[in-house]
């Protein structure tokens, strides 16, 4: 087991180092320095930023310093604050919305997609699948904004009940209901119409499997055979979409934080983007990517453990 | 002792009682004794539209945000009156304007005593010290180290004698950077005056000292927290910070200073004033709230809905919620604000808002007859009225040159009977055809370059569609923000759509944006030159207001109307809404350190 991680781990170092050379090279298109002081930009402002970030080293130093995973550079819009403190300050906010998400989405996805697939072709089917579709429909955008306006706005001005904040955030599993529930239900709402349908279509496929007919054959219950035999076979594309959200978890979820005033990471790197704050930007990139190949690497060990025939292969 | 209550002895010491109970009174709603202020456990709690402030460090700031939460902890020599329009200025760490010498190039300023700097451990025992003359040098010498990466040095660029050569010094390579070298403009006379002598005389030298740039800062802070001192702000302001309390794209929290001097709130006000009982807080203390709250906002709806919550005590109407609020034709505030006790403040903004031509390409530049009569066409086709009416719900105010509303220069009225104002299309197909191109025929598409911004692109097909009625194609160029200044400012764009907000009230700042040494990449984007008009900015550059100035102004603005090196102007009107219980309240964005004189009643907020 450990070789196949090692040989994973291997075959992605040289993927990740074309990754970030790439992006490097995509974020130097344009130059950083002049879009950063904007209209009036000296000739020694822009030299001067450039040398702040070794933007004026040749690029192959760049690239060293890039992989050197140095993130106590300074935020080019945030003098005083370091690129790490901004990573560490916004962790949180972004798990405290995206980790409780992933986890009832997960669950409750998986839960109607088992029961769809047990009343296959039903009324209690098709119904559920026409909710799944409408809820796919519409935009997320469109839930956060009704779900602000009624779950928070509404109730706290009409109903005099201020039980969701309309924005902000406080650290701490006090204010949690208040800060993240309702991003949290939103999220769950929109990401749920996808994740239904797709883990549905997986317990069907595997229902007309030839181990399930036989299980049947023998006579075990259909209860024994959905949740003993089927839904763990059908581990593999779960554990596929569920460990393909994991990178952008830790990014959390823009129009969430956005609208809901959370200072999350990715309401960070919107606001780094909108000010060209290269450094941020570039360290962000070489830490979404990082997360990126370690979750394709998790995913392939997750296969081989509960799949023996991948680490055979 | 006891008096019979009709003695005229009794009567006496009876008035004399009132006398006293009155004025303890009076001095009471002031605000109390000369010492530290009284606690009034009041929080007021503003938006900021963006993700708040880049720096706390005033040389470091450049952004309006920067300049929301720089103004409540620092200050500056001088400061804009709080309810007088149009503005004008008054000292603040002065005891009094300055002197100024006859040629109008040698400022003396007196400061006032007593000045102190806020609490810190930067400080000797951890109290704060007298602001002093020598800090005022300091702060400004901020501004030439280039160590620090300021943008702001162009404030003061060419503007005090011997500062511009004490910089190059400074900076010069091998040389360490010396603050305590002498600069020949700037002379230390004793510990409370500062003696400024100018290049030359420049009238807006007073503008710039009002500036939230050029605030003062203790060097101990500045040198101990050195980028940190971003963070981490040490001023004389009405309001302290402390780093923890910021919290970045979030929050900032503000507390009242309990080292603020004995300042009052002004006892000079409008006529308006008086219907809004703004008047009312005269001679009141400053500041007048213990805990000022501002929260961040990228998106307009969290802001829009907690200030209909009562979580906010002012916002500015998004545009999305114009309609909810205002009656579109009257511009009054609905009758349902109205009976919430909301308050409405329109405030037009120092803004110039244009579509300028680059005078050096050679299809639209040039000061040819035809060339003019091409620009002059364009100028004719275009119906900003029509744009004002789509985009701007009708806010925004349309006028003839590049002078804003409530600037001296400003056409009566907006209107010059110079202008080449749309829409007049028979005149531009007329000019069009004089100019070699009838209708358009032989005119090669203008390519129109202009920013991303909301709706940019509907924008660009509005015009496209209204020069097409004189037969002209326009072909849009849709670019981030910094790309589109480097276009610019390569004077690679034939055309573009762009904005100027003034950085103080005189009609000087705008029109130095058409002076040839200006040209790109400086602040003259059209790259106009024009000789007589470079003489007559020379001129009004160290001219006091004056009707002699005002004229001068009107026969720049009539150059600039008849050579047409852009089409324009609009200048936007931020709509405010005030809560019933924010007092005082009288929002302007020509400076921002009006938190000091608002009160909140918190009896009123739910």
């Amino acid at each position: 087991m450990w070789t196949y991680v090692a040989r994973k781990l291997l075959y992605n170092i040289p993927v990740y180092l074309g990754i970030i050379l790439f992006l490097m090279l995509a974020l130097r298109v344009n130059d950083p320095a002049y879009a950063f002081l904007g209209k009036n930009a000296k000739p020694e402002d822009l030299l001067a930023i450039r040398a702040q970030l070794g933007l004026d080293q040749p690029f192959f130093m760049q690239y060293l310093e890039v992989l050197s995973f140095d993130f106590s550079i300074e935020s080019w819009a945030n003098k005083g604050l370091k690129v790490s403190d901004m990573l560490r300050a916004s962790i949180v906010p972004s798990l405290s919305i995206t980790l409780p998400a992933l986890f009832l989405t997960s669950i409750i996805s998986v839960s109607i997609a088992i029961i769809s697939a047990y009343f296959r072709g039903r009324g209690v089917d098709r119904s559920l699948m026409v909710l799944a579709v409408v809820g796919m429909s519409v935009s997320f955008l469109v839930y956060i904004i009704f779900g602000q306006y009624w779950g928070a706005y509404l109730l706290t001005r009409e109903g005099g009940i201020d039980a969701f904040a309309i924005g902000g955030f406080e650290p701490g599993l006090t204010h949690w209901r208040y800060y993240c529930l309702l991003p949290v239900l939103i999220s769950v709402i929109v990401s749920m119409g996808y994740d239904t349908r797709f883990y549905r279509s997986v317990m069907v496929e595997e229902s007309s499997r030839d181990y399930i007919t036989t299980a049947v054959a023998k006579g075990a219950g259909k209860r024994k055979v959905m949740f003993v035999h089927m839904l763990k076979n059908a581990m593999i594309p779960i554990i596929t979409r569920i460990m393909t959200t994991l990178p952008f978890l830790i990014m959390g979820s823009l129009l969430l934080e956005v609208y809901f005033n959370i200072p999350g990471m990715g309401r960070v790197l919107y606001k780094a983007i909108q000010e060209q704050d290269f450094p941020v930007i570039q360290s962000f990139v070489v830490i979404f990517a990082a997360f990126f190949i370690l979750s394709n690497i998790l995913t392939d060990v997750l296969y081989a453990l509960v799949d023996p025939r991948v680490r055979l292969s | 002792m006891n008096l019979p209550p009709s003695s005229p002895r009794a009567l006496a010491a009876r008035c004399a009682l009132a006398l006293v109970a009155a004025l303890a009174g009076l001095l009471g709603s002031c605000g109390g004794d000369a010492g530290a202020a009284q606690q009034t456990g009041k929080t007021f709690v503003y938006p900021i539209r963006s993700a708040g402030p880049g720096s706390l460090d005033p040389v470091r700031g450049s952004t309006t945000y920067d300049n929301q939460a720089v103004s409540l902890v620092y200050e500056t020599l001088l400061q804009y009156k709080y309810l007088k329009r149009p503005l004008e200025l008054e000292p603040l760490l002065c005891e009094a304007m300055p002197e100024v010498s006859e040629d109008g190039r040698v400022y003396t300023f007196r400061l006032k005593r007593g000045v102190l700097f806020h609490d810190d451990p930067c400080f000797e025992g951890g109290k704060g010290r007298e602001m002093t003359a020598e800090d005022i040098v300091y702060s400004w010498k901020r501004l030439a180290d280039k160590r620090i990466g300021t943008k702001n040095w162009w404030l003061v660029e060419n503007t005090i004698a011997g500062f511009d050569a004490w910089r190059e010094e400074q900076n010069a390579e091998g040389h360490e950077f010396d603050y305590a070298a002498p600069c020949e403009g700037l002379v230390v006379l004793d510990r409370y005056s500062l003696q400024v002598t100018l290049t030359e005389p420049v009238t807006r030298f007073l503008y710039v000292l009002a500036m939230f740039q050029l605030s003062v800062v203790p060097r101990e802070a500045a040198e101990l927290y050195d980028t940190g001192f971003s963070r981490h702000p040490v001023g004389t302001g009405p309001f302290t910070m402390r780093e923890e309390d910021w919290l970045t794209s979030r929050s900032l929290d503000f507390h009242r200073s309990p080292v603020y001097r004995d300042e009052r709130y002004p006892d000079e006000w409008m006529p308006e004033d008086e219907e809004h009982g703004r008047h009312l807080a005269a001679g009141q203390r400053l500041p007048i709230v213990d805990h000022v709250r501002v929260e961040c906002f990228v998106q307009d709806q969290p802001m829009w809905l907690m200030f209909r919550t009562g979580k906010l005590d002012y916002a500015q109407i998004p545009a999305e919620n114009y309609v909810d609020a205002i009656r579109k034709r009257t511009k009054t505030l609905k009758k349902s604000y109205r009976d919430e006790g909301i308050t409405y403040h329109p405030v037009p903004l120092l803004d110039f808002i244009f579509r300028g031509f680059n005078m050096d390409d050679p299809v639209v530049g040039g000061y040819t007859e035809d060339r003019k009569k091409l620009r002059q066409a364009i100028s004719l086709a275009i119906d900003l009225k029509e744009f004002n009416d789509t985009f701007y719900n009708s806010q925004n105010v349309v006028y003839d040159g590049p002078i804003p509303p409530k600037l001296a220069g400003h056409p009566p009225g907006g209107r010059s009977d110079k202008a080449y104002r749309g829409p007049q299309l028979e005149r531009a197909r007329k000019l069009l055809t004089e100019a070699g191109y009838p209708g358009g025929e032989g005119m090669p598409t203008i390519p129109y370059y202009t920013s991303l911004a909301a709706n940019s692109s509907e924008q660009a097909e509005m015009m496209q569609r209204q020069l097409g009625q004189i037969g002209l194609k326009m072909q849009p160029i849709l670019l981030e923000f910094p790309q589109l200044i480097q276009a610019i400012d390569k004077k690679k764009a034939m055309m573009f759509s762009f904005a100027w907000g003034s950085d103080y009230p005189d009609g000087e700042n705008n029109l130095a944006l058409f002076y040839g040494p200006n040209e790109s990449p400086g602040s003259n984007h059209f790259n106009y030159k024009n000789e007589d008009f470079d003489r007559l900015y020379e001129q009004i550059r160290s001219m006091p207001p004056s009707p002699e100035r005002d004229a001068i102004y009107t026969e720049m603005l009539e150059m600039l109307l008849e050579d047409v090196p852009y089409v324009g102007s609009m200048a936007r009107t931020r709509n405010y809404l005030g809560t019933p219980w924010l007092k005082n309240f009288k929002p302007t964005e020509d400076f921002w350190n009006w938190p000091k004189y608002l009160d909140v009643d918190e009896a009123l907020r739910p």
